[in-house]
């Protein structure tokens, strides 16, 4: 156990990354004071739910908690809701908060989560354009899925397309309209994006590419939405997903640095002493691929909690896991382990007409990432195969018959590197 | 309906009486009593991180398991045929009150 204060670790932000905080710190030990402060009024809850149980015919208005509601209390973990944090004071260690109160604190922690990119047009303050991050978000957007609204869709990205699946499902009429030239051209390869087009086309979604939105039209609400090759599509709601950006305008008017995220290292320590951070709102360096990233997935946000709380107990911390993501549209999921890059090489595992096959990412010869669609046998090992970054054989890997674990054609020359070292020491 | 106690063992064997509150699955139940189930996913069945073990003929009264549980669990470590469940994937009911689960080793 490390040394003890009476003043408290200061939690900013009550998303996955801040609530696995304050448990983690219970759990392993930290006897001291815990303040959780969230901007947010209610209970900590789950993202995921928010696009895809919430928006479902018949859902009703529940959604998953982090925690059941008198955990906090039983914990001594203090709650401060409805409530941002104006300021934080480094030199005194002190946050201030909106009445102009100030709490000191002995650890401060951000986990300022990130927020919807509004889009950068006219007319995007109309009411009926949405966007979807938080709980009431989601509300919003289940009471606008009504059958035989026109929804539009902007950003074929994994939030875009979970709420155009959902809007369907809800007897909605619905256009999709991407820059891009196929959906979820971010995070997968070609084939991935093919098969969910044909996917969300079969169920009646219209997607339309290459459709740079200019203007958002309507009288006090949105009527269409406007495209820069002058067509343009009627709309009763507009739902965009283009992106989020990091809540680090808190931590940057503090001194802590900050490049399109709040910067940490592996114990999540920002360059300012005695502030971490956490989740959505960070930016770090793979410790797989070597690469400066930021992560909007819970998996990360567990994983850095994890980290921070290991870094203030001074208890052993776990090896990282790999990055993983997951999509459900049309009932269909697309489950990620490991970040794939457009050069990678690209090798389809199975049929997609099936409904049911993986993409293998492969980096210098050594397994990067896999997408797993419609089942999860590849997932798993995936995710211990691209930390131990293993060489494969693609032709191996072509043979859907042929276990992934099976495709290993010998150890990475860096582990053996590295056990050599490790036997000298 | 009222709460259910479970008897927990943890992976170093220990025992814990768990309150499984009606409404919870048994992941959160574990999860909100302090036990060290990552839960990743928060109960999707996309993880394997709440994988634990159940008497044999409990798991059967469950009935089957899911595509995406049962892809999860094979190749999880102890994988058992007839006692591995995700615990996200189990639903209170009052006649599991005093089951023993056994938590699975940790990846």
């Amino acid at each position: 156990m490390t040394e003890q204060s009476t003043d408290p670790i200061v939690i900013v932000g009550s998303g996955h990354a801040g609530v696995a905080v304050a448990a983690g710190l219970r759990t392993g030990g930290w006897d001291g004071r815990i303040v959780l402060i969230d901007s947010q009024h209610g209970m900590p809850y789950e993202r995921p739910p928010l696009s895809k149980e919430l928006l479902t015919p018949g859902a009703g208005e529940k959604t998953a908690l982090l925690r059941k509601e008198d955990y906090y209390q039983a914990r001594g973990i203090e709650r401060i809701t409805g409530h941002p944090v104006e300021s934080i004071d480094p030199e005194t260690r002190e946050v201030v908060l909106a009445d102009g109160s100030r709490l000191p604190y002995h650890r401060l922690v951000l986990a300022t989560g990130s927020r919807a990119r509004e889009l950068p047009v006219p007319g995007a303050d109309l009411d009926g354009v949405l966007a979807l991050r938080t709980y009431q978000d989601g509300l919003a957007i289940q009471r606008a899925l009504v059958p035989g609204a026109k929804v539009v869709v902007i950003g074929a990205g994994f939030i875009g397309m979970e709420v155009a699946a959902a809007a369907v499902k809800n007897g909605c009429s619905v256009t999709v309209l991407e820059f891009q030239d196929r959906v979820m051209k971010r995070v997968t390869s070609a084939p991935v994006s093919a098969f969910f087009e044909g996917l969300h086309r079969a169920r009646g979604v219209h997607l339309e590419f290459g459709a740079a939105v200019t203007e958002l039209q309507g009288d006090g609400r949105v009527e269409r939405v406007l495209t820069s090759d002058g067509r343009h599509f009627e709309a009763d709601v507009v739902v965009a997903g283009i992106g989020v950006l990091p809540n680090q305008e808190l931590a940057e008017a503090a001194g802590v640095a900050c490049q399109d995220g709040v910067l940490v290292d592996e114990f999540c320590r920002t360059n300012v002493p005695g502030i971490y951070a956490a989740g959505d709102v960070t930016r770090f360096t793979s410790p797989f691929s070597g690469a400066s990233q930021r992560l909007e997935s819970i998996q990360n946000a567990n994983a850095q909690a994890e980290a921070l709380v290991s870094d203030i107990l001074g208890s052993q911390p776990r090896t990282p896991e790999v990055p993983w993501f997951w999509t459900v549209q049309h009932g269909v999921r697309l489950q990620t382990a490991g970040v794939m890059h457009p050069d990678d090489e690209v090798i389809v595992r199975g049929e997609p007409a099936t409904g049911k096959f993986s993409v293998v990412y492969l980096r210098e010869g050594r397994l990067a990432s896999v997408d797993t669609v419609g089942g999860l046998t590849d997932f798993r090992p995936a995710k211990k195969l691209i930390p131990a970054g293993l060489l494969l054989d693609p032709s191996l890997v072509e043979d859907p018959a042929v276990k992934l674990e099976d495709a290993v054609t010998g150890e990475d020359p860096r582990s053996a590197i590295l056990e050599t070292a490790a036997a000298l020491v | 309906m009222s709460t259910n106690t479970l008897t927990v063992v943890d992976r170093e064997g220990q025992q814990h009486a768990v309150a499984w509150e009606p409404e919870q699955s048994l992941m959160e139940a574990l999860r909100d009593n302090d036990l060290p189930v990552l839960a990743s996913c928060g109960g999707t069945a996309s993880c394997a991180t709440c994988h634990v073990f159940l008497d044999g003929d409990i798991v059967t009264s469950l009935g089957e398991r899911s595509e995406d549980e049962a892809e999860l669990l094979v190749d999880a470590e102890g994988f058992s045929e007839d006692c591995s469940r995700l615990s996200c994937q189990v639903t209170f009911e009052d006649r599991l009150n005093g089951m023993t689960v056994t938590l699975a080793p940790e990846e």
